[in-house]
């Protein structure tokens, strides 16, 4: 059972105050770097053609100010979800890896694949340690202990369509704040254009009533399991599953009317194609605003496409900082030196650019306004470790929206600590007491959820069939779970 | 004891080549099996696979929790058995069809088309399915509309998909089973054909009388060898054909997509290590079940 109390606040923020005290400005200070030592660090991507280049540039700065190398180990995006638990049940020694929500970074650290960190991270990484929120130490704290290095990189909750603005012909407005515009927009680029879907869906499954009760001001229990909701405003939330919300029925009964229209294909969930708006079959896709910006600088305009963005999330929060984090794990022989690393990738920006960027000049170059532009992508992108990554370090793209920096300024600025949803941001849902129950909701939420929300079943009979299936899956027990937790959190506050 | 002493002694030489088999199955299929204690084990990283906590049936609860564990298990051994006996009949047929072609190069032409698509990956082959049938843009539909008929949902009739899966899988299977009886068909004494011929034995009484009676053996062994895997569902193939559809799953669900599918947020060993002994301890009561019965008729055909 997580639990986070104000006596963890409290010690996080005390032992910030006394590593930035002890070894104010000094990286590693508290570190023994006398031998020379390899660490070993694990990410999950597919190893870049032109690594060699980036690791020997890398190293040679290591050896200079830490005394020692880094050797990184890569699982690929084709083997990482049976690989990646491996790497921790085979016992293999290594030190540092990457690690995320996605990753089950909660439940691995109950189950004791990782360090402690409560001593060394204050001792040994004591400029990151001093750099971190109070909500991102909550977050990773499990059971009372620090298990990760939480990225400095702030995302948001934010979530909204991205959409091509050329291909609308003249009958559009322009305007895109609610769903009604989006179904005006729909509209308009069927009208213009027979063969371009309106709105991306493909395999992987719709976003659509995520950013639904994203939009009306509710707060997910955890973003893995989009089922279960409650209103952040509320001074004690109640837990509910989808169908216990009134609004569900208006939600059904308009993406019954969007896939009546056309606005995505009738078969979309055995369609593979993940890359059908920077290929032109789409014309708008419910992502983050990085989504946005990302299409914006690769697809914008030198194929011809335009891009604009639209937030629909009604309260912006922080995702949790544990989305990209650090782990030391439990096998580690140096895992002193392996936070100096982490201290030093994640505060020095000459450290991070060669890290994440590689060699200035071969594999990337800055323009003026210190924004990144990639030489050669085949040869290599960007590094692996996103949980290096710092609001101060980070660089943008090249050819980035203008309007990128001013939303998240304007999303940022709209976030107020411990107020309505971003009061939940640090509050992580542990499953390990409902396993049972849990994976045949997932099943279940995948089985009679998705064709439901993408009106491939009527949505009256379908509702109630999802959510007779959901009660045999054993959801009740999962909302209580989930409520006592709520419950718990709120009275630790 | 004794007679073992006596026999390495007098064959050394065998005993020295069958050591290398014997201790890889033992390294690889033996040791490994201690690990189903998983199945059992609330499994820490920290603490190892014997460390561990027992845990009793917990991890098994998953699989029959929603009801569905009946469901996927039926659709295993039916998706199975469909298979089984569409893929091997084809694959007789084939053999039999190629043996008796007369053109050199026409039959090694034929037999090299029936091969290739053993080749195709099953991602691949989804791919062609997708194309196939989409709704909007599938081939299916469009030479419907061609004609005048209104198109046809398939990704919501999941009562059509066993049809569907059972003819892709006989389509990918059929010509490398095929193989084994060709060279089955070719083992035959030609004599005894010679014989039939003499005899004024038309084609079909020659296949009746002398092939298939003399390639039952391959037949049952064969299908034997597949009952063994009876719980085992093929994964790749009803995973890439089917995909997230929802729509179908009550229809295409096997235990392994279940398992898979449900597992995939949150994995937990225990839980996979339960599904599959589940599939193991099935799978060995039916082909010790089948193995008996084929002993029961005819002691020479059981596999042991």
């Amino acid at each position: 059972m997580r639990k986070i109390t104000r006596r963890d606040f409290l010690r996080g923020s005390a032992a910030a105050v006394a590593g930035t005290m002890m070894f104010p400005g000094l990286a590693s200070a508290d570190v023994d770097t006398s031998e020379q030592v390899e660490v070993i660090m694990y990410v999950v991507s597919d190893r870049p053609a032109g690594q060699d280049v980036v690791d020997e540039n890398l190293n040679q700065l290591l050896l200079e100010k830490l005394n020692c190398t880094l050797k990184i180990n890569w699982i690929g995006w084709a083997e990482y979800q049976n690989k990646y638990p491996l790497l921790f049940s085979s016992g293999e020694t290594f030190d540092i890896a990457y690690c995320a929500t996605w990753l089950n970074f909660a439940s691995l650290a109950q189950k004791g694949a990782f360090l402690s960190l409560d001593d060394m991270w204050p001792e040994c990484a004591p400029d990151n340690f001093a750099l971190q929120s109070e909500t991102a130490l909550a977050e990773a704290t499990i059971d009372g202990h620090y298990y990760c290095v939480p990225t400095l990189l702030s995302t948001y909750t934010a979530l909204g369509p991205s959409y091509r603005t050329d291909i609308t012909g003249e009958d559009w407005d322009g305007v895109m704040e609610t769903w009604e515009d989006l179904e005006e927009y729909c509209d308009a680029v069927l009208a213009n254009n027979q063969a371009i879907e309106p709105i991306d869906i493909y395999s992987v499954g719709p976003e659509l009533m995520q950013i639904y009760m994203q939009s009306l001001g509710y707060m997910w229990v955890s973003k893995s399991y989009p089922w279960l909701w409650f209103d952040p405003t509320e001074e004690n939330p109640t837990v509910k599953s989808l169908y216990q919300f009134d609004e569900i029925k208006d939600f059904l009964e308009m993406t019954a009317r969007f896939n009546e229209k056309g606005f995505w294909p009738k078969s979309a969930l055995s369609d593979t194609d993940s890359m059908k708006p920077q290929n032109g079959k789409a014309a708008l896709r419910i992502h983050n605003i990085d989504t946005y910006a990302s299409f914006y600088a690769t697809y914008g305009e030198d194929v011809g496409q335009s891009w604009a963005y639209s937030n629909f999330v009604a309260d912006n929060s922080h995702l949790p900082f544990t989305q990209d984090c650090m782990v030391i794990s439990s096998t580690s022989k140096n895992p002193e030196r392996a936070l100096a690393i982490i201290n030093l990738i994640t505060t020095d920006q000459e450290a991070f650019d060669a890290l994440m960027y590689g060699v200035e000049g071969v594999t990337y170059e800055l323009n003026d306004l210190g924004q990144v532009r990639i030489l050669d992508a085949d040869l290599y992108a960007i590094g692996a470790l996103w949980a290096a990554r710092s609001d101060e370090l980070n660089r943008d793209s090249d050819g980035y929206p203008e309007d990128y920096t001013t939303m998240k300024e304007e999303i940022e600025a709209s976030i107020v600590e411990g107020v309505n949803s971003e009061k939940f941001a640090p509050f992580v849902f542990d499953t390990s007491s409902i396993e049972t129950e849990l994976s045949t909701c997932v099943n279940v939420q995948q089985q009679y959820w998705w064709p439901l929300e993408l009106g491939y079943t009527d949505k009256d009979s379908g509702l109630e069939q999802y959510q007779s299936m959901m009660e045999i899956a054993g959801i009740d027990t999962v909302i209580a779970e989930a409520q006592s937790q709520i419950d718990a959190y709120i009275a630790s506050l | 004891m004794k007679g073992f002493v006596k026999e390495f002694k007098k064959n050394k030489a065998l005993f020295a080549m069958l050591a290398p088999a014997v201790i890889f199955v033992f390294i690889m299929q033996y040791l490994p099996m201690s690990g189903l204690v998983l199945a059992f084990k609330n499994y820490r990283y920290d603490l190892g696979v014997f460390g561990s906590e027992w845990y009793g049936f917990t991890n098994f609860r998953f699989l029959f929790a929603s009801g569905t564990g009946w469901l996927i298990t039926r659709n295993t051994i039916l998706y199975n058995l469909l298979n089984l006996v569409t893929s091997q009949a084809l694959a007789v047929i084939i053999a039999i069809f190629i043996t008796e072609l007369n053109g050199k190069y026409f039959k090694k032409f034929t037999q090299s088309v029936i091969f290739l698509p053993y080749f195709i990956s099953w991602i691949i082959v989804g791919v062609f399915v997708y194309n196939i049938f989409n709704y909007e843009t599938g081939l299916m539909n469009t030479i419907l509309g061609y004609f005048g008929v209104d198109p046809v949902n398939v990704y919501s009739m999941p009562g059509i998909w066993p049809i569907i899966i059972c003819c892709f899988n006989a389509w990918k299977w059929c010509g490398y089973n095929s193989v084994i009886y060709i060279a089955a068909i070719m083992g035959i004494d030609s004599g005894i054909y010679e014989a039939a011929s003499i005899d004024g034995a038309t084609m079909f009484q020659r296949v009746k009388s002398i092939t298939l009676p003399s390639i039952s053996p391959t037949l049952i062994t064969m299908i034997l060898l597949q009952v063994g895997r009876i719980l085992r569902g093929d994964f790749e193939m009803f995973y890439q054909i089917v995909g997230n559809n929802g729509q179908l799953y009550n229809a295409t669900d096997v235990i392994d997509t279940y398992v898979f599918r449900s597992l995939l947020q949150n994995a937990n060993l225990g839980m996979t290590a339960a599904a599959s002994l589940y599939q193991s301890v099935l799978c060995f009561v039916i082909i010790m079940v089948v193995n008996a019965i084929v002993k029961h008729i005819d002691a020479d055909y059981a596999l042991f």
